[in-house]
């Protein structure tokens, strides 16, 4: 807080600020608290992962994994699961529903941006108004189109189809739009008097400026893709078409030991497995993800 | 002064274009199916289209004496109900407690409660799964301490419900939080040194000046997570499959039932019409509530 009066320059009588009910010892401990059961499940089920069936199973719960195994993992990796299958099939899917969504958001959020055109301000609502349209209400008429399609025959149409439902996006181009919005008229201007052609303005000019809103896209539109959990375990009819929730929770839903046991160790490697591209995409690309959020509805 | 004209109105020729692609997959993958499941929604249909009957109505009236497509309508409302307010409050507590740190901590409590959501309900839940046992799951054992018996939870069909609450809340709180913390950030701070010399105190300084500040990134988070409770779906296929007893059921468990299992494909659509209209009527009257409250 500033120190000077900002109307008259000199140093003004100390006011307190009030101590905030959200500053005190007491609510710290609460975060601490919070913090703890929030990251809980995600410990439990890594440490989970590196614990022999008994020991998952043992009341009281072993806390801290006392004698840590590998037998969890090694059953994940030895092959019976083509859990590299997922994961290649689940990068594939997400960078190719990428490729599409800022491909053709950027294209679309620069004309909307940067141009003004009969039409322009209902073209532009009618895309937002479906901004809250559930999903799932798609899905049973796309899923009919892709069966007489074939689409899921070959591994190609697969991911195809796989990526179809979120290459629409509405999200996208309304993203592209706001920062397409923010380049100066001059720079167009200029250029277009000294003779670019509009697709030069766009590839040169604008593009390079939008570079960093459209990697946010790019990011955002990766885990949404990879967590289209429904739409991909709709098409996914054999195990090696899977991706990698779809196989997670295959595995996880799979009873073990001839029994209607869940062997909870390879669940829980299974889990991490799953969670770990995720948390590391998320961990690198953080800043991006902050921006994805924030830049729908937060303005200056 | 022919040549701009034209060039401006090749300008604009050359907008529509642009937005074709957009346009394009907009009409095919958005509106066309949806017009496609409000016509799929009047039939009895398999996904062998060729046999299907025509219904008309009937199928909207046949729901309302639909005991399970009611208690998932019921339920969905109830998951909105408990899972919106309660993350609200939770996530701007969490946000108002770490707003004060510096940059750095704050980040990292940020990561911190993102990190349930990155990870995906598919993953929580299978963690659940196991918490949620009744003979060795943590949950149970932590309420031992405190004398508490043993608990079904998603065995029970009246905890079943509640249980899937839990796991839903715990990874829909990263987004608010982000957001809370980026519309706490944009507060000028004249209004706050303002308020400082009027003598506001701490609770009021929080509720009179801060939470209406942040208005338009409270309407924000209200509709966006109002809509995604709404379409909540992989916690009850993977913890419940809606039940026991269809008593944790949700409508787009059930369009996911109803279509993809039991094969019903015109009774899936119209559920899914009815909830895009809810969805709809709900999200118009939130935005209207809350201009007219300003």
């Amino acid at each position: 807080m500033n120190s000077k009066d900002p109307v008259m320059g000199r140093p003004r009588k100390t006011v307190r600020i009030p101590s905030s009910p959200f500053g005190g010892i007491f609510v710290k401990l609460l975060l601490i608290v919070l913090t703890i059961i929030f990251l809980m499940p995600l410990y439990w089920m890594v440490s989970g992962s590196f614990k022999l069936q008994s020991i998952t199973m043992s009341v009281p719960p072993e806390f801290f994994p006392a004698k840590p195994t590998l037998a969890n993992w090694t059953k994940l990796l030895n092959g019976s699961w083509p859990i590299w299958n997922w994961l290649r099939n689940s990068v594939l899917v997400s960078l190719l529903t990428c490729l599409f969504v800022v491909s053709i958001s950027s294209m679309a959020g620069f004309a909307f941006g940067t141009k003004k055109f009969p039409g322009d301000k209902i073209l532009f609502f009618a895309l937002l108004a479906t901004m809250f349209l559930p999903p799932q209400v798609m899905f049973i008429p796309l899923f009919l189109w892709v069966r007489t399609l074939h689409l899921t025959d070959t591994l190609a149409g697969v991911y195809f189809a796989m990526a179809l439902p979120m290459i629409a996006s509405p999200f996208g181009i309304f993203l592209v739009k706001q920062f397409a919005g923010g380049i100066p008229r001059s720079i167009i201007e200029a250029a277009t008097i000294d003779g670019a052609s509009e697709r030069q303005i766009f590839l040169k000019i604008a593009l390079p400026l939008l570079a960093p809103s459209l990697a946010t896209l790019a990011i955002f539109t990766f885990n949404a893709s990879w967590n289209n959990f429904m739409w991909q375990s709709i098409l996914s009819s054999e195990r090696v078409n899977f991706t990698i929730p779809v196989g997670v929770s295959y595995i996880a839903r799979t009873p073990a030991f001839g029994k209607s046991v869940a062997d909870i160790g390879l669940m829980m490697a299974g889990g991490t497995f799953g969670a770990f591209f995720m948390v590391l995409f998320f961990i690198l690309f953080q800043r991006y993800f902050v921006k994805g959020i924030t830049s729908g509805s937060v303005k200056e | 002064m022919k040549k701009r004209l034209n060039r401006i109105s090749r300008g604009s020729l050359s907008a529509y274009v642009y937005i074709a692609p957009g346009y394009f997959a907009f009409l095919a993958l958005i509106l066309g199916p949806l017009a496609y499941s409000v016509y799929l929604s009047f039939f009895n249909a398999s996904f062998n289209l060729e046999a299907r009957t025509f219904l008309g109505l009937g199928q909207y009236l046949g729901l309302a004496d639909d005991l399970v497509f009611l208690k998932a309508l019921m339920n969905t409302f109830k998951y909105v109900l408990i899972v919106v307010p309660s993350a609200i409050v939770l996530s701007l507590a969490i946000a108002l407690i770490i707003e004060k740190f510096g940059p750095r901590l704050q980040g990292l409590f940020r990561g911190a409660f993102y990190l349930p959501t990155v990870a995906g309900g598919v993953i929580l839940s299978i963690v659940w799964i196991w918490i949620f046992n009744p003979t060795y799951g943590l949950f149970n054992y932590f309420l031992g301490w405190f004398g508490i018996q043993p608990v079904l939870w998603l065995a029970d069909s009246s905890t079943s419900f509640m249980s899937v609450c839990v796991v839903m809340l715990t990874y829909t709180i990263g987004q608010p939080i982000i957001l809370f913390l980026a519309g706490l950030a944009g507060i000028p701070q004249d209004i706050l040194d303002a308020a400082t010399v009027d003598g506001v105190n701490g609770w009021q300084r929080i509720f009179l000046i801060k939470v209406p500040c942040i208005r338009p990134v409270m309407l924000f988070v209200l509709a966006t997570l109002t809509i995604q409770i709404f379409q909540s779906w992989e916690t009850v296929f993977m913890l419940t499959q809606g039940g026991p007893n269809n008593s944790s059921t949700s409508l787009v468990f059930l369009i996911y039932q109803t279509a993809f299992i039991s094969a019903k494909v015109g009774k899936a659509a119209a559920i899914g019409v009815i909830l895009t209209v809810i969805i709809m009527i709900v999200t118009l009257l939130q935005i209207r509530m809350w201009k007219e409250k300003i």
